[in-house]
């Protein structure tokens, strides 16, 4: 099954003087299960590529299917509630929040959707990433790698179809690296999500299932 | 609520600053407030004590009691359900046995002549009635704070006569000083130092009641004397307008500042945090809930701060000398109280505006 798919997307960005294309007509599907890697060096389009997909911005042409919903044309509000539903973020700095401590970043899911907060479930899922005695910190009190595993156990948390990784490993040494890699890996084929990794590492690419190159804004297939 | 909960806990010293502020300031209105409301309790007391809906001067004062007299026969002329002639006069008092040199013993009083059989006579809250001439009630602060008692023998400036304190009633100021109250003979007598002797019987002022609190029921009956609304009055004491509006004005600015220091501290505590709301939204987290979250925020801040200020100045006005005249005054609490939140809350919507402006696209690339 089909969870990302873009049809005859592009995007072009005008600056008044003339037009550039940061995405050229590109076609492209993840299925479940599915871990794709996106390489290509800085300003190849690789971010204006993950951000359409999570609806930070819209295609100039084309359309966007998350778990086959035209997640393109919906509104502003109604995407972000489809991004905060479907899709699970992790950031080049870690999307955690400062003042949270590593449950508190789980459980504030719960206070937006209104669920209740099953500390079993969110002590598996730390336990899974290897963090359940960091439950009670905060992020400045974690490491590099801790950090990243604890915002892959955030992305996961509210069980979304879609992981998007931008550049995740970033600011890791290279085991560390590999590490967060394999993690997200494995939680990809567990949980059956789509999970797309953007970063400039090729080696990290080992882990995944696919993997494409973004050159100009042309995404091709390695 | 969690978000904005979470946050205060997590930056303890940076809210306890913004509350420190809070605290101070509302400390201040709200002391201010109590004076205030204490200082223009001591003009009017008195004249609050009458209920009265009227009161009938001569024309030619400008509402100044102190420069209206008539002779007291112009009563007869006054038709109204309740009618009390008064007679106002201003002296300086001393006990008989201080010394004349001794200027801290004095004291400035207001004498009120008054007839005890009409409704404008003072309840006795201690002592007695005024039963022989040269007696008077005083009011009970010439007790609290100059230590005056019963059958004390004051001694009057200007005028061989003494006169002795029987009776204590409270409530009684006019123009910030203590009222003693006196039968008319004994007034006329002390009024008429002033002016050397007088064979005619001169009063300052009829307070009226009526029934229906209407002064068009009242029926005046010559010339010479005019009627006024009893808060027109009390508004036109001496000084008194001046003073509330002097104090309304700075406790209004006080109440704005403390509410733009709120809503600056939130502002700036929002700005600082641009980032992780641009990747809270990235995530799909709305604005409406991050703008909850702020407003709540603002909310507790504020509503800490200023009660604890209020809980200071409760505190304060206890332990209070006597001769501070500071008042409670519930209704003027809440609705600053009130206020305060509200404009607060006003400040906090700036920061709402800005997290609605964030784009989240900026915030992850």
């Amino acid at each position: 099954m089909k969870l990302i798919e873009l049809k005859n997307v592009t995007k072009t960005f005008d600056d008044g003087r003339k037009k550039i294309e940061a995405l050229k007509e590109t076609n492209f599907a993840v299925e479940e299960g599915e871990f794709v890697a996106v390489i290509g060096p800085s300003g190849s389009g690789k971010s204006t590529f993950l951000t359409i997909i999570g609806g930070l911005q819209t295609p100039t042409e084309g359309k966007v299917f998350i778990n086959d919903e035209k997640f393109s044309e919906l509104n502003e509000k109604k995407r972000a509630k489809k991004r905060f539903d479907e899709i699970g973020f992790i950031l080049q700095a870690s999307n955690l929040i400062p003042f949270l401590t590593v449950k508190d970043q789980l459980r504030l899911v719960n206070k937006i959707n209104r669920s209740s907060f099953d500390k079993n479930d969110a002590q598996s899922l730390l336990d899974e990433l290897k963090i359940n005695d960091l439950s009670d910190k905060y992020p400045s009190d974690l490491s590099g790698g801790e950090r990243q595993r604890a915002a892959i156990a955030r992305a996961l948390y509210h069980d979304p179809s879609v992981i998007l990784a931008d550049e995740p490993t970033a600011s890791l040494d290279t085991n560390r690296a590999f590490e967060v890699v394999e993690i997200l890996g494995r939680e990809t084929k567990k949980k059956k999500k789509a999970t797309i990794m953007v970063t400039h590492d090729e080696r990290l690419t080992d882990y995944c299932d696919t993997v494409y190159v973004m050159k100009d804004g042309v995404l091709n297939k390695k | 609520m969690f978000l904005a909960w979470k946050e205060i806990k997590y930056s303890k010293t940076r809210f306890a600053l913004i509350i420190g502020v809070v605290v101070l300031v509302s400390y201040l209105v709200f002391f201010l407030t109590g004076l205030a409301y204490g200082l223009a309790q001591e003009n009017r007391t008195s004249i609050d004590k009458w209920e009265a809906t009227g009161i009938v001067l001569a024309d030619e004062s400008n509402l100044n009691i102190n420069m209206s007299m008539f002779p007291k026969e112009l009563v007869d002329d006054v038709e109204a359900s309740e009618t009390a002639s008064l007679g106002v006069t201003s002296s300086v008092v001393q006990l008989v046995e201080e010394s004349e040199d001794d200027d801290d013993s004095k004291v400035n009083v207001t004498f009120f002549g008054v007839n005890e059989d009409e409704f404008i006579f003072p309840d006795i809250l201690e002592g007695e009635s005024i039963q022989n001439e040269n007696e008077v009630i005083a009011d009970i602060s010439l007790k609290e704070e100059e230590g005056y008692e019963l059958n004390d023998e004051l001694s009057l400036a200007g005028i061989d006569t003494t006169v002795t304190i029987v009776g204590f009633t409270d409530n009684a100021k006019f123009n910030v000083a203590p009222v003693l109250y006196t039968d008319q003979p004994t007034y006329q007598h002390i009024r008429a130092s002033g002016f050397g002797e007088r064979e005619d019987e001169i009063i300052s002022a009829i307070v009226v009641q009526t029934d229906n609190g209407e002064l068009s029921e009242v029926a005046l009956g010559t010339d010479d004397l005019e009627i006024y609304e009893i808060d027109e009055f009390i508004s036109n004491l001496p000084g008194y307008n001046a003073q509330v509006l002097t104090f309304g004005l700075m406790i209004g600015f006080l109440v704005l500042i403390a509410a733009m220091i709120v809503g600056i501290f939130i502002y700036v505590l929002t700005l600082q945090k641009t980032s992780i709301l641009g990747v809270m939204k990235a995530q799909g987290i709305s604005s409406k809930y991050i703008g909850k979250s702020v407003v709540g925020q603002t909310l507790l801040l504020t509503l800490f701060g200023v009660l604890t200020g209020l809980g200071l100045t409760l505190v304060t006005g206890i332990v209070l000398p006597n001769e501070v005249p500071y008042m409670n005054n519930i209704l003027f609490f809440v609705s600053i109280t009130t206020l305060l939140i509200i404009v607060a809350l006003m400040g906090a919507f700036f920061s709402v505006r800005t997290v609605v402006k964030i784009d989240p696209l900026e915030a992850i690339s």
